[in-house]
């Protein structure tokens, strides 16, 4: 269905035109001018780097088999984390096969890396029970290094980050001993204790699909479905554990199948909100109260959908101060969904732009990341998607048959026609849409950009790798070989990278926003803690600054309330320390 | 025997002031167009109920109900009721044409995949309308519908035969101005199935029939992408499809 009421196509007609006028005003023509001269240029350099990594997808066994396996065709996931703050952001990867590897991958400069897996201790995670899905980097007990998370379909697993290069497998005494069929983990500081919680996105109910004791686990509804996993919420106690607070944070109600959840201040109150992209139905924005609880404002904000959500970034593709949200789902030739934008009107209200803007159409699309690659102040959104690339059989019309026979249970695996060698949304070409500076449009370039390649993606991590300035691109497959895309392209624009230490506010400094003035506009950037499907970038923020040589102000919002004025060079990375400013690395 | 008498009158008093006197069609249809006017939308549709319930196979008392539906969202409500007509009334082809269009009415409203299902049982009930009795009307509404359906799914040279079956029929009647539907949506089909050349000359014989229609001005006039984009946008499944059948009565 189509969200917008009459009144919000209205409001929606008004923010565009608002956009527009924002867009002449505000932007320097000088820096249109220029940014509109860049090509953005990637090369895929993950062998020659050393990254070789093919992901696998969990087999089940018995007739059914193949069904189980293109529901969970997913747990193809990057994250990108310094573990070893030598200043280089390092690659974790995963695989979801029994007995598959996940890949830890030391970044050693100049896009040169080196596998420390099993030095590091950290390939475990698939089992008779367990599928891996998704993968964390994040400091829970602040003693400045970054442990690991790995969510499974099953128990998750939590590292504890040794310092040696090392990591101590400490979910035993961790609480996170709830068994759930999690897809997508966030870290961020909900309760702004100092500690980073963690917020699971689960997508089935917590049933073990592994030894099935009924087949009605699929989605009752293929777009009203109420039978998923919903979320679940863990507090850390800073004392080396978590507890489950759910239902206390008022996040219990929620039973949708959730594919992606990702957090930031979306009403500018300071702290750190959720929106939760959700197959086969609706997906759900909470507010923080501050209290430790959230409320559901998803009616007021963004009203209800039937789409199938595949991921949630954001991020204030517009320079207006608001953080927009950006979902993919399924645009593809058989169905015509169309993705959302989701343009903050700053009054707890949003309008999808996507068509406006050029970003509705990614086919089955995936995660998907905004990020300045060219350096002009304007992010740009990369972009993933493809379900299965198989045998020359297209599954479709076999499977449109099932879904029109009347009276069918959708959530019994039976229902399901085997799916075998067939092609489901495959070998679709990749989508980089690039920001027309202003925010009011975006134009696709991923041919000429080189990243139009047609594999079964599913996350994207992005980080400046070699400490260019540029933003790297890095991009998993299900059952296929991951990428990573160097960024060449010539001439960009000036650019800031901030890494930030939290004192009072959790060590990572995740949920700080940072307001940068320069070239006569002002740009915001929040530390996320995962945001994306199947996703982590890096944590230090990056801002493109055109040809902005210098900068009028720089402010960081900490997300223990503490406001920071500081100054700092451009064209490098500047580590900033909660109370103290800038800090030596 | 008397007393008889007044047994009858009495009853036939009872009847007639409680409404029970025979209800006529007509009676019906209008007192549902006077409640379509004032905003009694309840009203509206009870009484669409009611003439259609008299007169089953009345194109345009389903169309005008339909009409109401859209704007109540009541369509549950309609599908079910034209669900129990077709039931009663078996031969009544337009009942069944109006009961599949109720599928239609209610796609805007529904999900991706709902949309797919109400799609399928829409042309289950324009196939039983066909078998009933294979008018222009029931060819080109089948036709048109399966040009809504991706390529994929191999239902474009079924929409194809259907809509060639109603240029058959229209080119032994008398012009009507919707005849000219037959050609938009025949040509779609042929460039559907990449065959240019005849959806062109199909198109080119529409506009030498029906001169300045912008349909068909729009498809002749534009080429490769932009003519792609507006035809998909054509079909475009979250855009409601105008199922308004007063064109039918209109007399031109």
């Amino acid at each position: 269905m189509d969200r917008p009421t009459s009144a919000r196509a209205r409001n929606s007609r008004r923010a565009l035109a608002g956009l527009f006028v924002l867009a002449a005003t505000v932007a320097p023509f000088g820096l249109w001018a220029w940014s509109s001269q860049r090509e953005i240029r990637f090369v895929e350099v993950a062998e020659k780097a050393g990254v070789k990594h093919t992901h696998h997808t969990r087999q089940f066994p018995g007739k059914n088999g193949d069904i189980l396996n293109i529901f969970t065709a997913g747990g193809a996931s990057v994250a990108v984390g310094d573990y070893d703050n030598d200043g280089l952001d390092d690659i974790f990867l995963t695989d979801s096969r029994v007995g598959g590897k996940c890949r830890l991958f030391h970044n050693d400069g100049n896009f040169k890396f080196t596998e420390v897996t099993d030095s590091a201790g950290v390939w475990r995670g698939n089992d008779e029970r367990s599928i891996v899905a998704d993968a964390l980097w994040f400091d829970y007990d602040n003693d400045g290094r970054e442990d690991l998370l790995v969510a499974r379909f099953g128990t998750p697993i939590l590292y504890h980050n040794e310092g040696n290069g090392k990591f101590k497998d400490v979910t035993a005494t961790s609480g996170l001993d709830q068994f759930a069929n999690t897809i997508a983990v966030i870290a961020f500081d909900y309760d702004n204790d100092g500690y980073l919680d963690l917020l699971f996105g689960n997508y089935f109910q917590p049933v073990n699909l592994i030894d099935l004791k009924t087949p009605h686990v699929l989605p009752n509804n293929l777009d009203n479905a109420i039978n998923g996993g919903g979320v679940t919420l863990w507090r850390n106690t800073g004392k080396g554990s978590f507890v489950n607070v759910t239902k206390k944070a008022g996040l219990d109600k929620h039973t949708g199948w959730t594919t992606d959840v990702g957090h930031g201040d979306l009403n500018n109150d300071g702290l750190q909100d959720i929106y939760l992209a959700c197959d086969y139905g609706t997906d759900r924005m909470f507010f923080n109260n501050g209290d430790g609880t959230f409320r559901e404002v998803t009616e007021k904000a963004i009203g209800f959908d039937t789409r199938k959500g595949m991921n949630v970034d954001i991020a204030d593709y517009d320079n207006d101060g608001w953080m927009d949200v950006y979902v993919t789902n399924i645009t593809d030739e058989y169905m015509k969904e169309c993705n959302m934008l989701w343009h903050n009107n700053g009054d707890g209200t949003f309008n999808d732009v996507s068509r406006e803007t050029g970003t509705c159409a990614t086919l089955w699309g995936w995660g998907a990341k905004f990020g300045d690659f060219d350096n002009d102040g304007w992010q740009d959104l990369f972009v993933v998607n493809g379900l299965r690339s198989a045998g020359k059989d297209n599954y479709i019309p076999i499977l449109v048959n099932m879904i029109v026979k009347p009276g069918v249970d959708f959530s019994d695996v039976n229902s399901w026609p085997p799916i075998g060698n067939m092609t489901w949304s495959g070998y679709q070409n990749k989508k980089l849409f690039r920001n027309n500076a202003g925010g009011q449009s975006f134009q696709e370039i991923s041919t000429r950009a080189g990243v139009d390649n047609d594999r079964d993606g599913r996350g994207i991590g992005l980080a400046d790798f070699d400490n260019d300035g540029r933003l790297d691109l890095f991009q998993t497959n299900v059952d296929q070989p991951a990428m990573l895309y160097r960024n060449v392209t010539e001439d960009v624009g000036n650019w800031v990278e901030l890494l930030l230490a939290g004192t009072k506010s959790n060590r990572d400094g995740i949920g700080a926003r940072i307001k940068l003035t320069a070239g006569g506009f002002t740009q915001i950037r929040e530390v996320n803690g995962g945001n994306g499907y199947a996703g982590q970038s890096m944590r230090r923020v990056h801002f493109g600054l055109g040809r902005a040589s210098k900068l009028d102000a720089v402010e960081i919002h900490w997300p223990s309330g503490t406001i920071e004025n500081v100054e700092i060079p451009i064209n490098r990375l500047t580590h900033l320390r909660e109370g103290t400013g800038v800090v030596p690395k | 025997m008397v007393q008889r008498s007044v047994s009858v009158f009495a009853l036939f008093l009872l009847v007639s002031l409680a409404g029970g006197a025979p209800a006529s069609p007509e009676g019906s249809f209008q007192a549902a167009l006077k409640a379509r006017a004032a905003g009694d939308w309840a009203s509206a549709l009870a009484s669409f109920e009611e003439a259609l319930g008299l007169d089953a196979d009345n194109l345009r008392y389903g169309s005008e109900y339909r009409q109401v539906v859209i704007q109540t969202k009541d369509h549950e409500r309609c599908l079910q009721f034209f669900e129990k007509l077709v039931a009663g009334h078996a031969t009544a082809a337009n009942a069944y044409l109006n009961y599949g269009f109720a599928y239609v009415d209610k796609m805007p409203v529904a999900g991706s995949i709902t949309q797919v299902i109400l799609a399928n049982a829409a042309l289950a009930q324009f196939t039983k309308a066909i078998e009933v009795s294979p008018t222009w009307l029931a060819y080109y509404t089948r036709g048109n519908s399966y040009l809504f359906w991706p390529k994929i799914f191999g239902r474009t040279p079924l929409g194809i035969a259907d809509l060639e079956k109603a240029m058959a029929i229209q080119k032994k009647e008398a012009k009507k101005s919707y005849h000219v539907r037959v050609y938009v949506s025949l040509g779609d089909g042929y460039w559907k199935m990449d065959d240019l050349e005849k959806a062109r000359a199909t198109w080119s014989e529409g506009l030498r029939e029906f001169p300045g229609n912008q349909s068909l001005e729009a498809r002749l006039s534009r080429n490769g992408d932009q003519l792609k984009a507006y035809i998909e946008d054509a079909f475009d499944p979250s855009k409601r499809v105008d199922t308004n059948l007063s064109e039918m009565w209109a007399g031109r």
